[in-house]
């Protein structure tokens, strides 16, 4: 069973949460300032760490510092500041999601998961991979089977979705433009692409982002194309 | 121990009584040296000359040198071994009857004494007969023979009555030899003389005979006197240390060597301590004294000018503070009076001051001092008297000059400040008039100047002085053209200011440097209204930036309940209570707490695209793909209201320089708009099209209410299509996308036509490289 150390100083939000955690099978410990979450910490074996940003004492940006010092736990920020600002300096100082309040409660325990599931499997499961094996950050492509994998969990792809992802996943980092993508994976040129792609797309993020919303892997860039995040 | 200062009234009396004083010294000084025999020969002779050098030393030598030939002639005529003897013969004449007659100096005396003649102290003739007796004696002139005392006096006769002479005349002319032979015998031989002599001849004997009032000194011992003077007759060159040679000196020498040899010479000795009283020594120390005196008059000019100087600076440092340490400055009633009256009342003074030296000056220099000294006196009446008053003067407009009052309170200033005053009070035409007629009186009173002069030329002292206001007036055009010139630069960067101003630099200022008058103070005004403006707009900004801030926090500390609100509530729905009538209430409360979450997220968003106050990541991103991108984003969402998007895309790709994330999230809410309030089963109509630099996207739609507003209302913020708000919308996002649109520097409008609800947004086009 994972611990996860949950730290607000709203005890309502903090009791919430632990009702979803708890629900979903995991046992949680509360604290409710960054002093109490750094001792307890100490005396705890804690898997993954949820903790709010604004809060008296010790705040959540100078926890997860303190925090990061000694260990490499996944840490949840989870804040009402929402400015792409505050998300940046969040994930920069060593945190690994950002989630913005007033928060989908199945997403938070979605990416809880999600973070777990990669940091306790996964470090195995890229050692015995071999050729024909497409990895970046928690997706995982094996091409011999036709098969994703998104933080260990299977994700079922139509073939052309699959095309979109793998030409994607192959060229991480690399920006597509609809055309682009459209004469890979048809094999025509594209005239006057229609919405096709966009849509397709769209299917891939649903099916592999937790919040499609808020893309980790697949990203848009507006006015320009696609791309797989390099991780 | 405090040092115990005077008081400043104290101490500038003193001063100025010091400076009295030391005027008094001054002309002291200077009639000290007018006064002096040496005044206008400079000052190099002071310290380099005694009287041995001097002219009138020279002349008495030369005197001296007379006298002692004559010794050499009179003493072989009157002296039998060194003693006067009476018994000399003198004259020898031949009377009209033939009979010969030879006087000897005993005869020639009593017949001297005879006629009355008689020897004074200093061994002049005087006395004489009556004119009477003169004529009844004087009955037979005889022919003279000879004369002992001139025995060439036939060799300068003029005319043939000068070979006779009455006994009379023989007997004053031996009288006079024979004083001028007690002169010299007294001044030189008898009382002791600081000249000493020696002439000495050789005869045909082979004899010397010794001319002498020094036979006990050596010739050497003669040169060591102080100052000598050597001659032999075997040589031509004077052994002498004497500045001026007496000119008389060689002629005489060789005239009285009767010898025919050159075995003679004459040594002159002078000894310069002057032990004797002679008349070396009396003019000797009276040159001592003239020179004492030369030169304490100069030392009291130079202390009197020095003494004048100084304390004139400190006067001229003191005036018009009463205090030492120089702060206020009191004028008195005389320092009031405007400068150019006060300059007038001291020409005046100085005018009335030469009237009264030539009246009362004159009498006064009568009574007080003698014929020789009266220019001199009226000359420093006049200089003292009109220093004074132009220092009176003087320290009157210095004294104005330090409380800044002398231009200001002139009679120029005065009457050039009420001529601006009354001008001021008119209208700029009125203004302009009074210019222009100045400009043209000046032109015309210089024109005719210069007629009248160059009419006049041939009567005037200066033929060429019509040129004087010639030049005057070609300068007074070009100061003119100078200042219109000047106005019309200030008009051009005043201009260029409110052009600058009206564009939006409100930090713009205009250089008022070199700017005067009414440019100056337009200038001015502008800056201020620049200033002024560019307050406000800062202001504006900061209170925008404060709303925004103020929105952000809000929104923060709204977001944290909402949290819980949200949590519970689908945490209550968890529960599968199922009772309808909480179902239905929990739905509402699910709801309406996702729209107020919407409304938070919005709002922040809504203030910092409307501030500005958004960080802007610009870059070429293709509106046609970002078009298809948003298509793909929504067709399913449209699609569950059974909405069709008929999009009119063009093929090929239309940059233009913007954030891509920002403009997604303008067509996100143009879109989610359409979705919002389209009718059911109608068609959405998205297009690009491109005009000219520009490239428009249009979104078509059909509202399913009525839309019965007014399209510029829409984009107000939390106006809403439905007046009755029942829908999920924000009312912030036709605001938002406004705001956004502008910020990325597109433009963004709004059409109704009855139903139809269409929204253009215009973006310049990048030109291909």
């Amino acid at each position: 069973m994972q611990t996860i150390l949950v730290c607000d100083d709203d005890k309502q939000i903090v009791e919430a949460i632990d009702i979803y955690l708890t629900g979903e099978g995991f046992q949680v410990i509360k604290a409710y300032d960054g002093y109490d979450a750094l001792e307890l910490l100490d005396v705890n074996q804690v898997d993954l760490m949820i903790v709010d940003v604004m809060m008296p004492g010790l705040d959540g940006i100078r926890t997860t510092l303190k925090v990061r010092e000694s260990s490499s736990i996944p840490i949840i920020i989870l804040s009402a500041k929402s400015e792409d600002n505050d998300k940046i300096l969040g994930l920069n100082i060593g945190a690994d999601d950002y989630i913005t309040k007033p928060f989908n409660p199945l997403e938070l325990v979605a990416r809880v998961k999600s973070h777990i599931r990669r940091y306790t499997q996964l470090g195995n499961l890229t050692q015995n991979t071999t050729e024909n094996v497409y990895k970046c950050g928690g997706l995982l492509i094996h091409d011999d089977n036709k098969e994703v994998f998104v933080d260990g969990e299977p994700i079922k792809l139509t073939p052309i979705e699959y095309n979109i992802l793998l030409l994607l996943v192959k060229n991480a980092g690399k920006v597509f433009s609809i055309d682009e993508i459209y004469e890979q994976i048809w094999n025509e040129e594209a005239i006057g692409a229609d919405n096709t792609v966009a849509v397709h797309i769209r299917h891939i993020r649903e099916k592999i982002e937790i919040n499609p919303r808020e893309p980790r892997y697949l990203k848009v860039v507006w006015g320009v194309g696609y791309k797989i995040e390099k991780q | 121990m405090k040092k115990k200062s005077w008081p400043a009234g104290l101490k500038k009396q003193c001063s100025l009584l010091l400076h009295g004083l030391f005027l008094c010294l001054f002309f002291t000084g200077i009639s000290f040296i007018y006064f002096n025999e040496n005044y206008g020969r400079g000052l190099s002779w002071i310290h380099e000359e005694s009287y041995a050098d001097t002219l009138p030393f020279t002349e008495q030598l030369e005197s001296d040198v007379e006298m002692i030939f004559k010794y050499v002639k009179y003493k072989d005529l009157f002296e039998t071994d060194g003693k006067l003897d009476y018994n000399k013969d003198m004259v020898c004449v031949t009377f009209s009857s033939g009979k010969t007659l030879i006087y000897n100096l005993n005869d020639m005396i009593r017949e001297a004494k005879s006629w009355g003649y008689y020897l004074t102290d200093s061994f002049e003739v005087a006395g004489g007969p009556a004119v009477p007796e003169r004529e009844t004696r004087n009955a037979a002139i005889p022919l003279i023979e000879w004369k002992a005392y001139d025995p060439n006096a036939a060799d300068h006769y003029t005319e043939p009555g000068d070979a006779y002479a009455t006994r009379e005349e023989l007997s004053l002319e031996v009288l006079t030899i024979l004083g001028e032979y007690y002169q010299i015998q007294y001044n030189y031989m008898d009382r002791p003389s600081n000249l000493y002599f020696q002439v000495s001849y050789m005869d045909e004997n082979g004899q010397q005979k010794l001319y002498t009032n020094a036979s006990q000194y050596p010739i050497a011992d003669m040169k060591n006197l102080g100052r000598y003077l050597y001659l032999s007759g075997d040589s031509i060159l004077i052994d002498t240390n004497l500045k001026y040679i007496p000119s008389n000196i060689t002629s005489e020498l060789e005239n009285y060597n009767l010898y025919g040899n050159n075995d003679y010479y004459i040594i002159l000795g002078l000894d310069t301590r002057y032990p004797n009283t002679d008349p070396y020594s009396i003019a000797h120390n009276a040159y001592t004294k003239v020179r004492v005196n030369y030169i304490t008059g100069l030392i009291f000019f130079a202390l009197g000018a020095g003494g004048l100087l100084v304390t004139l600076g400190w006067l001229i440092y003191l005036a018009g503070y009463p205090t030492l340490d120089r702060t206020a400055v009191s004028l008195n009633t005389f320092d009031h009076i405007p400068m150019e009256c006060s300059l007038l009342l001291a020409v005046c003074c100085l005018w009335s001051w030469s009237c009264l030296r030539d009246s009362m000056g004159i009498r006064l220099a009568h009574l007080l001092v003698t014929q020789n000294h009266r220019d001199f006196f009226l000359a420093v009446f006049e200089v003292v008297g009109s220093y004074l008053i132009c220092l009176v003067e003087g320290f009157s407009l210095l004294r104005q000059y330090k409380a800044q009052s002398l231009w200001h309170d002139s009679l120029i200033c005065r009457s050039w400040r009420w001529t601006v005053a009354s001008l001021n009070g008119t209208t700029f035409p009125v203004r302009l008039t009074a210019c222009f007629l100045g400009y043209l009186g000046v032109n015309m009173a210089l024109i005719y100047t210069i007629y009248y002069l160059y009419k006049h030329r041939n009567f005037l002292l200066v033929p060429y002085l019509y040129l004087v206001p010639a030049v005057v007036l070609i300068g007074f055009q070009l100061w003119t053209f100078l200042l219109l010139y000047r106005d019309a630069g200030e008009n051009e960067k005043i201009a260029f200011g409110i052009f600058k101003m009206s564009e939006g630099e409100t930090s713009y200022k205009i250089d008022t440097t070199g700017f005067s008058g009414k440019g100056a103070s337009l200038a001015k005004t502008l800056n201020n209204l620049g200033d002024g403006l560019d307050t406000a707009l800062q202001e504006k900004v900061k209170s925008e930036r404060l709303k925004a801030d103020l929105i952000t926090n809000v929104s923060h500390d709204i977001k944290t309940p909402l949290t819980s609100i949200i949590n519970y509530v689908d945490l209550l729905k968890r529960e599968k209570i199922q009772d309808e009538k909480i179902q239905r209430y929990l739905e509402i409360l699910e709801q309406k707490s996702q729209r107020l979450k919407n409304l938070t997220e919005d709002l922040v968003e809504a203030s910092k695209a409307s501030s500005g106050n958004l960080k802007l990541d610009i870059a070429n991103i293709d509106l046609v793909e970002l078009i298809h991108q948003t298509n793909g984003e929504f067709e399913e969402k449209f699609a569950i209201r059974h909405l069709e998007l008929v999009s009119g895309l063009p093929s090929d790709t239309i940059l233009i320089a913007a954030d891509g994330r920002r403009l997604w999230r303008v067509l996100e809410n143009l879109y989610n708009n359409a979705f919002k309030y389209a009718m059911e089963n109608s068609r959405i109509y998205v297009d690009v099209t491109r005009r000219d630099d520009y490239v428009y996207f249009t979104i078509k739609n059909v509202s399913a209410n009525p839309l019965n507003i007014n399209a510029d209302e829409l984009t107000e913020r939390f106006v809403r299509g439905d007046v009755a708000r029942t829908s999920e919308g924000s009312g912030l996002g036709l605001s938002i996308a406004k705001d956004l649109t502008h910020l990325l520097g597109g433009m963004f409008d709004i059409y109704i036509d009855g139903d139809l609800f269409k929204v253009q947004t215009g973006f310049p086009v990048l030109k291909q490289p």
